[in-house]
């Protein structure tokens, strides 16, 4: 809209200059609060306190944007200004939490204005309050008088707001415990985040942990700072039988690799036993002049230590400690009416029960493939189908998005309607 | 290893790829000569397409993971998003645009040959990594599009002449841009979920992948309602594509990346 005549502060409507002065203000006030009275907002509104809340949200919104839109607050919040200025606000608030690390801290503004939890920091709050408030006005605004061209409006913006609300209000629904879990050995207590025992109405049993490894990769590194020597340790090579690689200045050969093997002597011979770790015989040869140098190379493991190579004066060989390819466990759960549920679990691949998604989370890493605990999460989001509705309407609306793009452009007012 | 044979396919790609870009740029004389350029940039493609299939047979795994790699895909990719965008909105500077861009992704490459690892955490080998990354790179050489648009367009401004078309193009592509920025996001909080147990977690890499969505959806918004202050569109713009940047390249600097699980340097 250009300006015809003399705008004042607050004179109605209300424009950009009085949209960030709001939001600002409300910003300043949520950091007063936890100035003062520290950090204790915590957002863990539980059923069916969080269901009344939202229903009661959605009413107020829908009470408002009826009977009070002649109010000036009213129309203010279905405005552009406001969008724009509570879209920026958060923006803002969200860069803080991008630049200060969400962990303790010991510098005392930080604390202060609460800069380390801005997740539950009250000036995030408030300033998402009138965001989802702007939203949600627009979004009812627009859905009461509905008609084909807004649908993408529509699957956008109320997909938004079902997808946020839904998943800011039933985070205290939200649990998520870790157990761990042995071979022949039923194990039914889990702990939550803050290390609370929770008992489960079923039992896990471990009947197998398995991990698949990568082979080990050849490094060079510095005989005195012991750091990798070649190109921050990211052309590494997966060690085969038979293989030749170049490493700058040296030609590397591998004669064998054993994937489980022993030390017997000065050599390495193949050994099948519990924290056998794998080895590989070696030649290197100085292209600059010509010399050799050849002998045994291993990772060690938690039972054995490790065998490098030293080549010269300034550099050795060495192998690193195979990382893990895939890892997965068998188990079985026990349930209270004695059935026996049988099921492999894998990063990615988690399973369903009783409202409980159960996932492969980690193992005993000292031991690593030779592990016999294998640690397991569980999840349980019974807001989860209403935030999937809210990602697939807006799945749905980028996709219109993309195909329609923006056709309507330079005829709108200055009003979001 | 791998990559041995990449400067045989480079150099048949680059080499089908400048013919056709003169073919193309011939058309704007003669018409009838786009689609003999576009049957040219097309085999360049196939040839590229064809190394990255074989590179991906040879490693066991989707070759995604590193820079180099995402380089490649990006290389593959833009070309692709070239014609479809084509084939939609018919701006043939945006084909041209797109086959040199990827010719840059792909010179670098040959230049920095990295002998790729095969390893894959178990964590990123999903159904979702391939959407997810793919989605991603085509947003952002879409968007990287719209902020020389914009400079273009500041740089008009600055000299007193703004053709309105620039910012108009600027749109089309963040509208383009963002859609599938959205689905990037999406993608990749569906996977969380399966991978992590939780769809959001304010990992360092989400926050700014957060960050750059709302810089977006300012500069959407901003046009939506003021369509005649193209300043104050054009500066969002750039400041939107310095937030991606920030996303792409710059988080792992951050005080606050020790802890993301999109920190894939070793």
């Amino acid at each position: 809209m250009e300006k015809h005549k003399q705008h004042n502060l607050w004179d109605k409507p209300w424009g950009y200059v009085e949209s960030f002065i709001i939001g600002m203000g409300l910003m300043l006030a949520g950091f007063a609060i936890e100035a003062s009275s520290g950090s204790a907002l915590t957002l863990s509104i539980i059923f069916p306190y969080n269901l009344i809340i939202l229903l009661g949200y959605c009413t107020l919104l829908f009470v408002a944007h009826k009977w009070f839109s002649h109010l000036q607050l009213i129309r203010w919040l279905t405005k552009v200004p406001a969008a724009i200025s509570s879209i920026s606000l958060v923006t803002f608030m969200v860069m803080i939490m991008g630049i200060v690390p969400q962990t303790h801290s010991d510098n005392y503004l930080i604390n202060l204005l609460g800069f380390n939890h801005i997740t539950t920091n009250w000036a995030f709050i408030l300033i998402l309050f009138v965001f989802l408030s702007n939203l949600g006005l627009v979004t009812i605004k627009r859905f009461l008088q509905f008609k084909w061209s807004n649908l993408g409006f529509i699957l956008n913006h109320l997909g938004l707001f079902i997808a946020l609300t839904a998943g800011m209000l039933g985070s205290g629904d939200l649990q998520r415990l870790t157990i761990q879990t042995q071979e022949e050995k039923p194990s039914w207590i889990a702990f939550d985040e803050d290390n609370n025992p929770v008992e489960l109405p079923f039992a896990f049993v471990l009947n197998d942990f398995r991990l698949d490894e990568y082979p080990p990769k050849l490094a060079l590194v510095d005989n005195e700072s012991g750091e990798l020597h070649f190109n921050d340790g990211k052309n590494l090579y997966l060690i085969e039988k038979g293989k030749d690689y170049v490493f700058g200045d040296y030609d590397i050969k591998v004669n064998d690799f054993l994937v489980t093997s022993g030390r017997i002597g000065d050599r390495y011979a193949f050994v099948n036993e519990f924290g056998a770790p794998p080895s590989a015989l070696v030649q290197v040869k100085d292209q600059r002049d010509g010399s050799l140098v050849s002998g045994w190379i291993s990772c060690g493991s938690f039972a054995k230590p490790p065998q490098s190579l030293k080549i010269n004066e300034q550099l050795s060989l060495v192998m690193t400690i195979p990382e893990a390819e895939k890892f997965s466990s068998d188990i079985t759960i026990l349930t209270k009416d004695e059935q026996h549920i049988k099921t492999t679990l894998e990063v990615n691949k988690p399973y369903k029960h009783e409202g409980w998604k159960i996932y492969q989370y980690s193992y005993d890493d000292a031991f690593g493939k030779w592990s016999n605990t294998s640690v397991l999460e569980l999840v349980k989001d019974p807001w989860l189908p209403y935030i999937y509705i809210g990602i697939f309407m807006m799945i749905a609306g980028a996709i219109y998005m993309f195909w329609i793009g923006n056709t309507k452009i330079n005829t709108q007012s200055d009003e979001l309607d | 290893m791998n990559w041995i044979s990449f400067p045989y396919y480079f150099a048949i790609t680059i080499i089908l790829w400048a013919v056709g870009i003169l073919v193309l740029l011939y058309s704007y004389k003669k018409e009838q000569f786009t689609k003999i350029a576009q049957i040219i940039l097309a085999l360049g493609w196939f040839t590229l397409i064809a190394f990255v299939v074989k590179l991906w047979m040879q490693l066991d795994r989707p070759p995604m993971r590193t820079l180099g790699e995402t380089r490649l895909w990006y290389s593959a990719f833009i070309p692709l998003i070239g014609f479809i965008t084509y084939g939609r909105w018919k701006y043939k500077w945006f084909l041209i645009y797109s086959f040199c861009m990827s010719g840059l992704f792909l010179t670098i490459n040959y230049l920095n040959p990295e002998t790729h690892s095969k390893t894959l955490m178990p964590a990123l080998q999903s159904v979702w990594f391939i959407p997810h990354v793919l989605v991603y790179l085509f947003s952002y050489a879409v968007l990287s599009v719209s902020c020389i648009v914009a400079l273009k367009g500041t740089y008009e401004l600055y000299k007193g002449k703004l053709n309105l078309a620039h910012l108009r193009l600027a749109d089309n592509l963040v509208y383009i841009g963002f859609s599938f920025l959205t689905l990037g996001l999406l993608f990749g909080a569906l996977w969380a979920k399966e991978a992590w147990g939780h769809y959001w977690t304010w990992d360092p890499k989400e926050v700014w992948a957060f960050l750059t969505w709302m810089g977006y959806l300012i500069y959407i918004h901003y046009r939506h309602f003021h369509p005649n202050k193209s300043k104050q569109a054009l500066y969002i713009l750039s400041v939107a594509f310095i937030i991606l940047l920030i996303c792409w390249f710059g988080v792992n600097y951050l005080p606050v990346a020790s802890n993301s699980v999109h920190t894939y340097t070793q």
